[in-house]
């Protein structure tokens, strides 16, 4: 019965991967990790046995461990590219919203330079200009 | 004043003041400058409720508006970014709360000026709590920096200072104190302390040093910094050992 239940929200995990890229709330290089990780999760619920072989052949005595022991693991090192990423993308926008900042001093430094504004609902384009 | 933008000398000192909801007191700190001395100014507004900017603006001030609050050192860097971008060789940066004077900026431009250094810290080790003694000295502990008033925010930087600091390693700080010291420690440049004095805030109250929690969790920022950017030869050091 566990093995089914394992297979199915790996298999589950899959579908919903597959929908979010197809909807375009996923990118595809980050459903890439997700999906390995659903893929194992199908493997342990089809082919219990591996896991058994693996944990006997590195002498841990219950199996289960090595599973959520890979599981854990797996997990920590995606939340820390999460991070990083995270880290990545808040100095881009911090450097942004410090960039729109000089360059709207600049446009009004720029506005108040001109002799002029022209008249609310004014032409900008001279009679011969495209 | 004479405008940032407008001609002269492309190598004047700029004057960068970070301000918050300082409707205030920005306009006396401002007049203040004018009476002590002729460099362009420009306020960054970091995403103030009140009329900061227009304020700065009526006092002649340039003015930079930020769409979203980015902390105190993320709006002086825009200053830094903005000197750059113009061409200023030297930028000295103040408080917008009327702490720092400008009477002692000639000081601080002296001592970048002479080649003594690439960051003269304006240095007051004599105000503050005693838990912000304990806090500096926790932090000169572990970071290995060794200068008096390593969270003044009264300083003087030169071209070379500028560039490192404009960059995208400084956007990862999120105050201006140890990280940015350690950050020119790391880029070779030379910091020391200038002696100055200080006025009290004019609101009695520290930002960083809010509440209890805020000073924890800015102590376990400054020191895990501290730890993970310690360097083994630091370059920064107080006026005695430069």
């Amino acid at each position: 019965m566990v093995t089914v239940v394992i297979s199915t929200v790996g298999l589950f995990a899959a579908a919903v991967i597959v929908l979010l890229v197809r909807r375009d709330r996923l990118h595809t290089n980050h459903a890439m990790a997700w999906l390995v990780l659903a893929a194992g999760l199908a493997l342990l619920g089809f082919a219990p046995g591996i896991i058994d072989a693996i944990a006997h052949r590195l002498g841990i005595a219950y199996p289960p461990t090595l599973a959520l022991l890979l599981a854990l693991v797996a997990l920590t090192i995606k939340l820390l590219v999460v991070d990083i990423e995270y880290a990545r993308l808040q100095n881009e926008s911090q450097r942004t919203i410090q960039r729109l900042a000089i360059l709207e001093s600049e446009l009004e430094s720029l506005r108040e330079r001109l002799p002029s504004e022209p008249a609310p609902g004014a032409r900008h384009d001279s009679p011969g200009s495209e | 004043m004479p405008r940032p933008d407008s001609p002269g000398p492309a190598s004047a000192p700029l004057i960068v003041i970070p301000a918050y909801n300082e409707a205030g007191n920005i306009g006396p700190v401002l007049a203040q400058i004018r009476a002590c001395c002729d460099y362009p100014v420009v306020v960054i507004d970091d995403g103030s409720s009140d009329a900061t900017a227009s304020e700065a603006r009526a006092a002649g001030a340039q003015t930079l508006r930020l769409v979203s609050r980015l902390g105190a050192w993320g709006a002086t860097q825009t200053g830094l970014r903005y000197a750059v971008q113009k061409g200023h060789d030297v930028v000295v940066t103040m408080d917008a709360d009327g702490q720092h004077e400008a009477r002692w900026v000639e000081d601080l431009l002296a001592a970048v000026a002479s080649g003594a250094a690439d960051v003269a810290v304006g240095s007051y080790p004599l105000r503050g709590s005693p838990l912000r003694k304990l806090a500096w000295g926790m932090t000169r502990r572990v970071s290995g920096i060794a200068l008096d008033d390593i969270t003044s925010g009264f300083r003087a930087y030169n071209r070379q200072a500028l560039e490192v600091l404009s960059g995208w390693r400084g956007t990862m700080l999120e105050y201006q104190d140890v990280g940015v010291l350690m950050l020119l420690n790391a880029n070779a440049l030379r910091v020391i302390d200038v002696p100055v004095e200080m006025r009290e805030r004019s609101d009695g109250k520290s930002r960083v040093f809010s509440s209890w929690l805020s000073v924890a969790y800015y102590m376990c920022y400054t020191l895990l910094l501290g730890f993970c950017k310690r360097r083994s030869s630091p370059a920064v050091r107080a006026a005695g050992e430069a």
